[in-house]
């Protein structure tokens, strides 16, 4: 994430960067995905950002919401931030669960970050039989502790999943109940 | 001093009964400057000084520090013995990140990072580099590095980036850390070499690290191919290893300190593995523990996270090849519990409901607090029904 933080910060410098709010209420993400939000979030929007959405409460370099709308058999999980030669993580419809946590521990690795999982579950997610994962991370950047929480499933072989992490003490505390109740609410049709 | 009186001071070193050998008189002659002092503040090697003090208090606090006692001052004392005179200069920091590099900065603090004690296979490969990094301390590489950045225009960029005191914070760090010419690597692996010998090392291991890095290198495909901070920063031609080699051949004897180091390192390699795999690199992680099974070094650590890369990797004929090393790591009798549970996931994909219940059912006897329990439970009671 050092890359994503540094380009955030670059390109809101040179205006390349967008932020829109979202409002509470029922959000669209996408053709199959739907989650209903209580109080508005910011949503960025800069080149490379993709495949997730990248919402947040207090701004992108303390807590990160990252929405996964479908992701499709073969796609790359990670955003294009870094130096280029990072290795890509790849989603395959065929990965058992504990394959797709893994997955999730690159992605939010590729800066170096310290990983560690603190819990995984089924949870029903969407509708459909899902998982919860909880995590640590150290952020390489800033030595930051975070604090986190994932969701997902898989569903018609596309991956659907929320991932919320913030600061350990004081920010995940604040927002990980408005979290868990935006994954209740979170529709896969 | 006669190689006889050398050789039992280098064996009496490494049995630890001797805190620091006197140096050979049959080495390549170099003299290491008098300890330094603390340049003026107001001074350009002064200012630096003071900025890398900073970065090592804010290193300090860092989450990241291994705060082990006993493998910090294992390889602290490692430096000292290399560092000699300059020992109460120099301090070391390890840090967990699974990359190969190490560097060390003009007010002698060093950082040692996991993923060079991950690789490295002794004391002796581990001097080599300490050797290397005390080689541009002393010869103060790092300071005519910053005055070489310092001359470029590209700087100013920093600056318009960060704001004036990131960039000179980036400045300090970039100066001691990164591409120093090849004339001054080539005279830090020569001093290296001279102090690994006067501290009783086989130099002959210097050029075993350069090798095994081109091996990982070679086997990583594609973009994101070795991660190696040191190797991209530090180019490591094969005449470079051959330099190490010649120079060896004039330095020889030494204890390379296996047995030591593997005991110290014993119960972090999970954890720097678990890093390890966490980057992705596949092919290089795969030469990486295969190496260390070919030594035999940590057997059923290195076959459970063999196995493990090539589960996730799974390519074809990869699940088989996994689960042959975790039935390795599972051979003796106090079985590696994650072995267990990568050959119930294994076989409950392919359907061999039996024995996967079975490991499943094992891990969670062995490891009934682990991070995935509920998950395994819901794995078990889906075979059941």
């Amino acid at each position: 994430m050092r890359g994503l933080l540094l380009a955030v910060l670059a390109l809101s410098v040179f205006g390349c960067a967008s932020v829109k709010k979202v409002e509470s209420g029922t959000n669209r993400l996408g053709e199959r995905f739907t989650i209903s939000i209580e109080g508005a979030w910011n949503q960025l929007d800069f080149p490379g950002v993709k495949p997730a959405q990248v919402w947040t409460m207090e701004g992108v370099t303390v807590d990160e919401f990252l929405i996964f709308n479908g992701i499709r058999d073969g796609e790359v999980m990670n955003s294009k931030s870094g130096n280029g030669k990072q290795q890509d993580f790849v989603f395959r419809k065929s990965m058992p669960t504990e394959e797709i946590v893994s997955l999730f521990e690159g992605v939010l690795s590729r800066d170096n970050a310290v990983f560690k999982l603190i819990k995984i579950e089924p949870y029903p997610f969407g509708g459909k039989k899902g998982f919860r994962f909880e995590y640590e991370r150290i952020r390489k950047t800033d030595n930051v502790q975070l604090r986190g929480v994932g969701f997902g499933a898989v569903d018609g072989g596309d991956l659907f999943a929320l991932l919320y992490h913030a600061p350990r003490l004081t920010f995940f505390p604040r927002h990980q109940a408005r979290v868990e109740a935006i994954a209740a609410t979170a529709v896969i049709r | 001093m006669k190689r006889r009186t050398f050789l039992a001071g280098a064996t009496a070193w490494g049995l630890g009964l001797v805190s620091r050998p006197g140096r050979t008189a049959d080495d390549l002659g170099y003299s290491a400057p008098p300890r330094f002092t603390r340049p003026e503040t107001s001074g350009e090697e002064g200012g630096l000084w003071a900025l890398m003090d900073r970065e090592e208090r804010n290193l300090r606090r860092s989450p990241l520090i291994v705060r082990d006692g006993d493998l910090q001052s294992y390889v602290q004392d490692i430096a000292c013995r290399l560092g000699s005179d300059h020992c109460p200069d120099i301090r070391v920091t390890l840090v967990r990140t699974p990359l190969f590099n190490a560097s060390m900065a003009p007010n002698g603090m060093m950082q040692v990072w996991t993923g060079l004690l991950l690789r490295v296979e002794n004391e002796a490969q581990l001097a080599a580099v300490l050797g290397h990094e005390i080689g541009h301390y002393l010869q103060k590489h790092s300071v005519e590095r910053l005055r070489d950045i310092k001359s470029k225009s590209a700087i100013g960029q920093v600056f318009g980036l960060f704001g004036l005191a990131g960039a000179v914070g980036q400045l300090a760090v970039a100066a001691s850390a990164y591409a120093y010419g090849r004339q001054h690597e080539t005279e830090a692996d020569r001093i290296g070499a001279q102090l690994m010998h006067r501290a009783g090392y086989q130099v002959g291991e210097a050029a075993k690290i350069w090798s095994n890095l081109l091996a990982e290198s070679q086997a990583a495909e594609g973009k994101g191919a070795n991660g190696s901070l040191l190797f991209a920063t530090h180019p490591a031609p094969p005449e470079r290893r051959a330099m190490l080699e010649d120079i060896a051949r004039s330095l020889p004897d030494g204890v390379t300190g296996e047995e030591a180091f593997g005991r110290h390192v014993q119960r972090y390699l999970d954890e720097w593995l678990n890093d390890e795999i966490k980057r992705g690199q596949y092919a290089e992680s795969l030469v990486l523990t295969t190496r260390h099974i070919a030594r035999k070094f940590a057997l059923e650590t290195m076959h459970y996270h063999r196995g493990e890369i090539y589960r996730l990797r799974g390519r074809d004929g990869d699940l088989d090849l996994a689960l042959g090393d975790y039935r390795n790591a599972i051979e003796n009798d106090k079985p590696y519990p994650l072995a267990l549970r990568g050959i119930g996931l294994i076989q409950r994909q392919r359907g061999q409901r039996k024995e996967a219940i079975e490991m499943l059912s094992r891990y969670l006897e062995l490891a009934p607090a682990a991070p995935d329990a509920l998950f395994i439970q819901s794995y078990i009671a889906e075979l059941n029904s």
